[in-house]
C-alpha cells in the first residue's frame, strides 16, 4: 500500500520536476560544427568551433584531442584566452609536423553530442598576422619621383631565426573611384619601389604576408601618400612639336596664298576652246552665218595654178548598186533614154540619186571604192572643191548625209563634184548664198517631190526631182572658158524645159552631188547631146539603150548661140566595170547621192539660162547654172 | 741521365694530376701547414645546403599536389591540415616542436637532418619505379620525383660534409634506414597501392619541410647563438 502511494506520488510529482518554460522542448544539444584551427606563428594555435542548438538547457563544450601515434586523449588546456567557443594551445602543447585529432563535445543535462573529428597539422594551418610598420616615402630619381614602401613582419612571427619564412605582397591604388588595386609580389624582402606615378596623385598602399606553406594574412592598414606635382618631360616635347608644326603650317598657308593663281593654273588647267582658223565666234553669235563661212573660205582655194592638167582627174566613176539599177529599169517615162555612154555596167549612169532608200547606203558604200581608186587623181580636185564643199558641208550637216558632210572623206567624193561643179571660187563669193541654199535644198530633198511644183529661183527641189541629166565630163581636157558659162546656163535651162513635156523643172537643176541626172535624149547630127531631165515621181525608167562604147562627155566644147551647152564627145574605151553602172541615167525620180560616173561624152547641149559661169575647168555647175524655170 | 730526363718530363706532364693527389679535398686546416685545402667555407656550405633543402621542399610539394590531382579522388584527399596516414619516419627521434628544438643542440639538429635524408633515399627510388607502372603518369611528375631523389643524394653528401666541418667528426656512416623502415611488398589492390604512394609523397613533403627548417635554425645559431630559437 505504501509503495503504491509512493508510486502514485512519484507519478504526480514527476511533471513538477520537468521545468515549465513556455512550452519549449528540451533536447540534446546540437552538434558542434565547423572546427577551425589557426596558428599565427607556427608555435601556438587556436581552434574555434560553432556550437549547435543548446536544446534549451545550459550546455557546456569540451575539446579533446589526440596526437597521432598515441591513444592518450587530452583535453583543451585553455578555453578562455582565445574567447568563446575556442581552445588555445600554447607553445608547450604545440607540436609541429604532428597531426592532432580534435573532437568537440557539447554537453547538457540531457546528454552529450560529439562533433566530427578533425585532423590538424600545425604546419599547414599557419596564418600570420599582417605586416607592421608600413612606411611609404616619396623619393626622387633625377627629377622623377617614386615611392619607397617598407614594412616589418608581424611581431610574433619568428622569421629572424628562420623558423618561419614569410613572403610578402603589396598593392597600390590611386585615390580615384575607378582605379583598381595593383598587386606586386615582393618575395621575402621588406622593401619595395613603385615607379611611374601620376603627378599630384594620392596613393593607397597595403601589404600582406604568407608563410611558404599556409594562408595569406589579412591586409595591413592603409597608408596614404601624395605625389608632388612635376612636369612630365614627354609633355614638354609634345608642346614643342605642336608649336613647331603650327609655325610650319602658317608658313605653308602663306606660300599657298601667294601662289594661289599659279597653283590653280597647275591643278586645274583651263579647258582649251575650239580653234578653227578664221572662225569667229562672235560673228556666229551675231547670226550672220554667211560671213562666218566666208571667213572660213581659204582665199587661195581653188589653187589658181595655171596648170590645170594636174588637177584633172582621169575619169570619174559612179557606182550604183543593184537596187538602183532595178529602179532604173522600172522607169518608163523616158522613151529616149539615150545613153551616150554605152557601158552596161551601171544603169545609174553616174547619177547620184538622192534615193530615199539607198541614200546613205550608196553614199557610204559604193563611192568610197571608186574614190580610193582615183584617190591620187582626185586629191587635187578635192582641193579645189574644198572651199565650196566646206560651205556646203555646213549646210549639209542637217542632211544626215554622212558622206557628203565630211570634208576629208569627201575628198574622194569630191571627185564627182568637179564633174558637176565648176570651181566655186568665181561664183561662190558672188552668190554663196544661193549655192548654199541650193545645196541645202538639194540635200533636203531626199524624197521625191511632186514634179512640176514651181519654185523660185533658189529652190531647186523640183528641179532636182524632176530633172535628171547626165553630165559627161572629160577630165583630161582643160576646162572651157568662163565665158561659156552664161551661155551654157541659159541654154541648158531652155533645153531642159523644151525637152521636158511634163512640168519642167522650174528650179535649177542641181546635178551637184550626183543628185540630178540629165538623161541624154538624143544626139543630134552636130554631136550635140540634148539632155532632158528625168522626171521625178512617177518616172519609171525603162531600159535605156546603151551605147556599146562609151562616150566621154566630160568636156564642154562650148556654148552655142542658142545657149546650148556643147559637150565634147569623146570615145573612151571603157574598161572598168564601175563605169557600167554609171552610164545609164535611167533612174527613178528619186535623187541619189551617188557619184555620177563619167561616161563617154558627146557634146551635149544644155540650155543655160542662168548667168552663172561655168567652172573654169569646164565642169558645169548646174546648181548655179540653171535658174528656176517658171 | 737519360732516365732522369724522361722522369722529369713525365713529372712535368703529369704535374696537375700530382697536385690533385697531394691535396686531399677534405683536408683539415692545421696551423702551420703548408698546404691550403681548396674547400668551401662553412657559411657558404650551409647556405648551399639550405638552398638545396628549400628546392627539394618546393619540388616535393608540387609533386604531391600533381599526384593528388591525377590519381586521388576528391573524398580521399588529405586536407592541408591533416596528416592522415602514418609516415615511415615517425619512429625517428626527431624534435617536433619549437620548444624541443630550442633545447636541442646543434649536433643533434644536424644529425636529425641526416637521419631524415638518409631514410628517404630508398623510398624515393621505389616511388620512381612505381610511377613507371602507372598508365598515364604525367611526365612532369616522373621528372620531378627523379630530380628530387637525385638532389636528396647530393643533400646527404652536403650534410655529411657539414657535419664534418661543424662538428669535426670523422666520416661515419650511420645507416638509419633499416630495412624495417620500409617494406617493398606490392599490394595487390590498385587503390591501396595508390593510397600508399600518395601517403609516401605527403610524408616526404612534410619531412622536407622539417629538413629545411632545421637547417635554417642552424644557420641562425651559427650567426647569433643567443637570439635564435
Amino acid at each position: 500500500m505504501m509503495t503504491k502511494v509512493g508510486e502514485v506520488l512519484l507519478l504526480l510529482l514527476l511533471p513538477a520536476f520537468v521545468p515549465h518554460t513556455d512550452g519549449t522542448r528540451y533536447s540534446l544539444p546540437g552538434k558542434p560544427t565547423e572546427i577551425k584551427c589557426r596558428s599565427p606563428e607556427k608555435e601556438t594555435f587556436t581552434c574555434w568551433w560553432k556550437p549547435g542548438s543548446d536544446g534549451g538547457l545550459p550546455t557546456t563544450y569540451a575539446l579533446y584531442y589526440r596526437k597521432e601515434g598515441s591513444d592518450v586523449v587530452h583535453e583543451c588546456p585553455d578555453y578562455h584566452t582565445a574567447g568563446k567557443n575556442s581552445c588555445f594551445f600554447n607553445k608547450n602543447n604545440t607540436l609541429i609536423w604532428v597531426s592532432y585529432n580534435i573532437t568537440v563535445v557539447a554537453t547538457n543535462a540531457l546528454g552529450k553530442n560529439y562533433s566530427d573529428p578533425v585532423d590538424v597539422d600545425v604546419v599547414y594551418i599557419v596564418k600570420p598576422h599582417p605586416p607592421e610598420k608600413l612606411e611609404v616615402t616619396v623619393m626622387k630619381d633625377q627629377g622623377w619621383p617614386f615611392l619607397r614602401v617598407s614594412w616589418e613582419p608581424p611581431r610574433k612571427a619568428d622569421t629572424r631565426s628562420g623558423w618561419i619564412t614569410l613572403i610578402y605582397e603589396l598593392r597600390v591604388k590611386l585615390e580615384d573611384e575607378e582605379s583598381e588595386w595593383e598587386n606586386h609580389a615582393a618575395g621575402q624582402q621588406k622593401m619595395f619601389n613603385i615607379f611611374s606615378l601620376r603627378s599630384g596623385g594620392t596613393y593607397l598602399i597595403q601589404v600582406r604576408c604568407k608563410p611558404d606553406h599556409g594562408f595569406w594574412s589579412e591586409w595591413s592598414s592603409t597608408s596614404y601618400v601624395e605625389v608632388p606635382e612635376y612636369l612630365h618631360r614627354e609633355k614638354s616635347v609634345w608642346i614643342l612639336v605642336l608649336v613647331f608644326s603650327a609655325f610650319i603650317l602658317l608658313i605653308l598657308t602663306w606660300l599657298i596664298h601667294m601662289n594661289s593663281h599659279s597653283l590653280k593654273h597647275c591643278m586645274l588647267p583651263p579647258v582649251p576652246g575650239p580653234k578653227i582658223k578664221g572662225f569667229d565666234k562672235q560673228l556666229l553669235k551675231s547670226g550672220k552665218s554667211d560671213e562666218v563661212f566666208s571667213a572660213l573660205v581659204v582665199s587661195d582655194f581653188p589653187p589658181t595654178t595655171s596648170n590645170y592638167e594636174e588637177l584633172l582627174v582621169e575619169y570619174l566613176e559612179v557606182y550604183v548598186p543593184e537596187q538602183q539599177e532595178l529602179m532604173v529599169n522600172k522607169g518608163k517615162d523616158h522613151d529616149g533614154c539615150l545613153k551616150s555612154i554605152g557601158s552596161a555596167s551601171d544603169s545609174d549612169s553616174g547619177r547620184g540619186s538622192c534615193d530615199s532608200d539607198n541614200l546613205l547606203m550608196d553614199k557610204s558604200g559604193a563611192p568610197k571604192e571608186e574614190q580610193q581608186q582615183q584617190n591620187q587623181e582626185g586629191d587635187q580636185i578635192g582641193k579645189e572643191t574644198q572651199g565650196p564643199k566646206e560651205a556646203w558641208e555646213k549646210e549639209a550637216m542637217p542632211c544626215a548625209n554622212e558622206d557628203v558632210v565630211s570634208p576629208d572623206a569627201s575628198s574622194e567624193k569630191v571627185k564627182t563634184w568637179p564633174s558637176v561643179f565648176s570651181p566655186v571660187t568665181p561664183y561662190s563669193p558672188l552668190d554663196p548664198h544661193n549655192s548654199l541654199e541650193m545645196h541645202k535644198q538639194h540635200c533636203l530633198s531626199n524624197t521625191q517631190f511632186p514634179p512640176g511644183s514651181p519654185s523660185s529661183d533658189h529652190y531647186i527641189k523640183e528641179a532636182l526631182q524632176s530633172s535628171y541629166w547626165e553630165v559627161c565630163f572629160n577630165n583630161n581636157q582643160p576646162y572651157p572658158q568662163t565665158k561659156v558659162h552664161p551661155q551654157l546656163q541659159a541654154h541648158s535651162d531652155r533645153n531642159i524645159s523644151a525637152v521636158n513635156d511634163r512640168n519642167a523643172p522650174t528650179g535649177r537643176l542641181l546635178p551637184t552631188r550626183m543628185t540630178e541626172y540629165v538623161e541624154v535624149q538624143r544626139v543630134n547630127e552636130e554631136n550635140k547631146v540634148l539632155l532632158h531631165p528625168i522626171p521625178s515621181g512617177h518616172s519609171r525608167e525603162k531600159a535605156c539603150p546603151r551605147v556599146g562604147q562609151r562616150d566621154d562627155y566630160s568636156k564642154v566644147k562650148g556654148v552655142d548661140s542658142d545657149n546650148v551647152l556643147l559637150l565634147q564627145r569623146e570615145v573612151v574605151e571603157e574598161e572598168s566595170m564601175e563605169m557600167a553602172g554609171a552610164a545609164e541615167s535611167c533612174y527613178t525620180s528619186s535623187i541619189a547621192f551617188t557619184t555620177p560616173k563619167l561616161t563617154a561624152c558627146s557634146p551635149i547641149a544644155l540650155p543655160v539660162q542662168d548667168e552663172r559661169v561655168l567652172a573654169v575647168s569646164g565642169y558645169v555647175d548646174t546648181a548655179t547654172v540653171f535658174s528656176p524655170h517658171t | 741521365m737519360h732516365e732522369k730526363m724522361t722522369r722529369g718530363v713525365w713529372g712535368l706532364l703529369l704535374w696537375p694530376y700530382i697536385l690533385t693527389v697531394s691535396m686531399p679535398l677534405d683536408c683539415k686546416e692545421e696551423p702551420g701547414s703548408l698546404t691550403r685545402c681548396p674547400s668551401i667555407s662553412q657559411e657558404k656550405l650551409l647556405d648551399r645546403v639550405i638552398h638545396h633543402a628549400e628546392l627539394i621542399y618546393r619540388v616535393s610539394e608540387e609533386s604531391c599536389s600533381l599526384f593528388e590531382e591525377m590519381f586521388i579522388p576528391l573524398p580521399l584527399r588529405l586536407q592541408s591540415n591533416q596528416a592522415g596516414f602514418a609516415c615511415i619516419t615517425k619512429t625517428l627521434p626527431i624534435p617536433s616542436s619549437k620548444s624541443e628544438i630550442e633545447q636541442i643542440s646543434d649536433k643533434w639538429l644536424l644529425h636529425s637532418v641526416l637521419m631524415l635524408v638518409q631514410s628517404w633515399i630508398e623510398p624515393l627510388v621505389y616511388l620512381q619505379t612505381t610511377l613507371d607502372r602507372y598508365d598515364h603518369a604525367p611526365e612532369m611528375l616522373v621528372n620531378k620525383t627523379k630530380w628530387v631523389s637525385e638532389k636528396l643524394v647530393s643533400l646527404e653528401q652536403g650534410v655529411v660534409a657539414l657535419i664534418k666541418k661543424m662538428l669535426d667528426e670523422g666520416t661515419f656512416t650511420t645507416t638509419y634506414n633499416e630495412q624495417g623502415l620500409f617494406q617493398y611488398d606490392t599490394l595487390p589492390d590498385m587503390l591501396e597501392s595508390v593510397m600508399r604512394d600518395y601517403t609516401l609523397l605527403s610524408c616526404f613533403k612534410k619531412d622536407a619541410h622539417k629538413m629545411e627548417t632545421f637547417l635554417k635554425l642552424l644557420k641562425c645559431r651559427q650567426a647569433d647563438k643567443y637570439n635564435c630559437a
